[in-house]
């Protein structure tokens, strides 16, 4: 009993598929069988000529918006390089400075003899408040990679570290303790081997992207163009078939769609070559350059750590000297003329703010060294007082502290200067490109309404 | 069997009801403080076996005997005399026996005493000495290339030294002893078997740490303050050393103590050029001076509070 139903079934079920496969058959006739109708008014003139009609209204709409919509990603992603990209790298680099600057402004402060100065305390705590609040700047980034909120991590979690052992380093110093630069030196320590280096990558990085950002910013609209050429060629081919046709040498609607194409990418090529004119100088005159000044800036504040701590080590601070000297002739050469402040200096254009402000560098670069050598002079000779107030007395117009102070003012004003170059070139860069997508937009429906036309005209002689 | 569907329809809606949809982010994951090591900070690092060859040279304190204060033409006092200022390598980072004084910014300790007393003897003015602040191991090497006359750096006389360099006759007797924080009663190396114990590297108490009988685990550092952060910082159970050395940590750090037995000997004495013979006999004048005069007040002054008294202790000569 149960069988004969089982059986039934199975029965009755291959039916559905039948008619299922029947009306995918005629699915699959249909765009066959409309090719088939299309083909057989194609085979006849005035069928053939809609048809082209609708070929060329279609390519002028794809090519319009192709146009247009490369040209706003173009602007959309200038917008972000100044809005977003650019300021984010700034304020990774403001992290890694204040930081530098915090290490090498504790150093100075511990070695004053008697009360602490309250203008150095000020700069640490301002450091401190600074790197902060540029941190958190840093961290807001929504497009930030697992390596640089790693990065983030390492900063926000170690600085709390550094300036308790700071505070610590402090309060035995004021009890006269030895401990306290013991302190210091493991601050220091941990500054430089942890914290630093998270920032450095994190700067590192978002300067990568800022450069990749150029770069996409810059690049050719392959795709746009092939559009456009193809729609231009199928005008062309038009006219020519027409004029074949109907041996009239022009038609009015067809040439005005030719036309509109070619102011657009007339248009298109003279602003896009603006274009990426000026976002290749906003990166020749400005990312680079801030980013081989900051690399200065930073080789000057960590050599003035080392030459800081050399005095707060008290004869066991050998490792600094030699880094100071690796840095030192990074940043400037051996004698002050070489080094990272050169090459800004040569790429610099004479006469330009940035120029005379990289060359003020240079010349506190050079004071900055004579008066460290002075220093560690009077060190080695056992003069460790003199040696100490040399190094940080603020009011001492031949001391390090004077020179490396100029030094570190001029690199900053340098840097806003480029800074500056990078944004006005970027702002320019996107101001070219204005109007380019909406205009290929309005060109493109002048296009089409004059293919419209063109053919309408021609139809119109078959009736 | 529309009653069989609700059924079904219940059921589905139970268990997407009950089902959890997996769990939100963990926005803190367990997430562990790691403390800080002061710069080259080291556990267990490889020890150099400390030539124990040169121990034979018979009494190494046994020093020249002195001649007076005369400094005739000719002699290495006489040339210090002409540069007008003595130049004694010391250190600045030990508390109580040399080091320097945030507030004044100048040098003090027992050590600083002593040099100032051999100034002093010189010119009839404590103050012309110019300090140079050098590490333990530098002591040696300034001596040798004439970088500074005289060493006055917690210097251990031994044998090994003998070699290279001369010594006054002993100003001080030190001993490695321990110190460790109040509230963790230990009381000697003894009770610190397996436990990290600081010491300076290159030094012997770091050598006398990895060869104690009852095996502490070796911590190297850079500086003896480093061993006191890494103390305070929980990183270690104790710091070994010579008893002066820790008496100046424990006045820096009120929670710890100084326990233990003195289980080495060690006497400081001045270090002196290997040629300098006559500034030898001259420094042991000085020093004879110093134990009968000053030394009792300059000892009140900076160990008595942490080790309790003391008395000069007697030179012995060749």
């Amino acid at each position: 009993m149960r069988d004969t139903a089982d059986r039934a079934r199975s029965q009755a079920v291959p039916q559905e598929p039948d008619d299922a496969r029947s009306l995918l058959a005629a699915l699959i006739a249909l765009p066959g069988s409309g090719l088939r109708s299309v083909i057989r008014s194609a085979a006849m003139t005035p069928g053939r000529l809609t048809i082209i009609a609708i070929g060329l209204a279609v390519l002028t709409a794809l090519a319009s918006i192709t146009a247009s919509l490369a040209v706003r990603d173009r602007s959309d992603t200038m917008a972000e390089l100044t809005e977003r990209r650019e300021p984010l790298a700034a304020a990774a680099q403001q992290v890694y400075r204040a930081l530098s600057d915090a290490d090498a402004t504790a150093a100075s402060a511990f070695l004053a003899t008697g009360e602490e100065p309250a203008e150095l305390r000020q700069r640490y705590e301002d450091d401190i408040a600074m790197a902060g609040s540029s941190l958190s700047k840093a961290a807001s980034d929504p497009a930030a990679t697992l390596r640089m909120t790693a990065q983030i991590d390492v900063i926000s979690q170690q600085l709390p570290v550094y300036t308790g052992l700071v505070e610590t380093a402090r309060a035995n110093n004021r009890q006269g303790f030895p401990v306290g630069a013991s302190y210091l030196r493991e601050a220091s320590a941990l500054m430089r081997s942890v914290i630093l280096p998270a920032a450095e990558e994190l700067y590192r990085t978002d300067t990568e992207r800022v450069a990749e950002q150029q770069d996409d910013a810059g690049g050719f609209p392959v795709l746009a163009m092939l559009v456009v050429v193809a729609l231009l060629a199928a005008l062309v081919s038009t006219q020519r078939y027409l004029t074949r046709r109907t041996n009239r040498v022009l038609n009015v609607g067809l040439v005005l769609a030719t036309v509109a194409i070619g102011i657009g990418v007339l248009w298109s090529v003279a602003a896009l070559t603006v274009q990426s004119v000026l976002i290749g100088a906003g990166k020749d005159d400005g990312t680079e350059q801030v980013d081989l000044l900051v690399k200065a800036r930073i080789a000057a504040l960590k050599a003035r750590a080392d030459e800081t701590l050399t005095l707060v080590a008290r004869g066991d601070g050998g490792g600094y000297e030699q880094e100071f000297i690796l840095l030192s002739s990074r940043l400037a050469g051996d004698d002050g003329s070489g080094g990272w402040l050169a090459e800004v200096k040569a790429t610099a254009t004479d006469g330009t703010r940035l120029a005379s402000e990289v060359s003020a560098a240079q010349d506190s670069a050079v004071q900055w060294l004579r008066a460290h050598a002075d220093v560690r002079e009077l060190d080695n000779a056992g003069d460790y007082g003199d040696a100490v107030r040399l190094a940080i007395d603020g009011g001492n117009p031949d001391g390090a502290a004077v020179a490396f102070v100029a030094l570190d003012d001029h690199l900053r004003a340098a840097i806003d200067e480029a800074r500056q170059s990078f944004f006005d070139d970027t702002t320019a860069a996107s101001r070219a490109l204005t109007l380019l997508a909406p205009g290929w937009i309005v060109l493109g429906v002048v296009a089409a309404l004059g293919v419209g036309a063109g053919i309408r005209e021609r139809l119109r002689e078959y009736r | 069997m529309s009653r069989r569907l609700l059924a079904v329809l219940a059921g589905a809606l139970l268990l997407a009801g009950c089902g959890s949809a997996g769990e939100p982010p963990n926005l803190t994951p367990r997430v562990t403080a790691e403390r800080p090591t002061p710069a080259n900070a080291e556990v267990s690092p490889e020890i150099d076996d400390v030539g124990s060859a040169a121990d034979d040279c018979g009494d190494p304190t046994a020093s020249l005997r002195p001649k007076g204060l005369a400094t005739p033409r000719g002699s290495t006092m006489a040339e210090i005399k002409k540069r007008g200022i003595l130049r004694v390598g010391v250190d600045q980072n030990t508390f109580l026996f040399g080091f320097r004084n945030p507030t004044t910014g100048t040098l003090e300790g027992f050590d600083i005493a002593i040099a100032q007393e051999i100034a002093d003897a010189l010119f009839g003015d404590p103050n012309r000495v110019r300090f140079k602040a050098i590490t333990s191991q530098q002591r040696i090497d300034v001596l040798r290339d004439g970088a500074v006359d005289i060493v006055v750096r917690t210097m251990t006389i031994n044998c090994e030294r003998r070699e290279l360099i001369e010594f006054s006759s002993v100003y001080f007797v030190a001993g490695q002893r321990v110190l460790v924080t109040k509230r963790s009663g230990y009381t000697g190396l003894d009770d610190l078997a397996g436990k990290r114990v600081c010491a300076t590297t290159g030094s012997t108490s770091l050598v006398n740490i990895a060869t104690a009988p009852s095996q502490p685990v070796p911590v190297a550092v850079d500086n003896w303050s480093d061993c006191l952060v890494l103390l305070q910082q929980g990183q270690v159970e104790a710091i070994s050393t010579d008893d002066t050395i820790l008496a100046g940590m424990a006045q820096q750090d009120p929670t710890t103590h100084v326990v233990g037995p003195r289980f080495t000997s060690e006497p400081y004495g001045v270090g002196i050029p290997k040629e300098d013979t006559d500034m030898v006999r001259y420094v042991n004048a000085v020093l004879q001076e110093v134990r009968e005069d000053t030394w009792q007040a300059e000892y009140d002054r900076w160990i008595e509070p942490a080790l309790g008294p003391g008395t000069p202790p007697e030179p012995t000569y060749e």
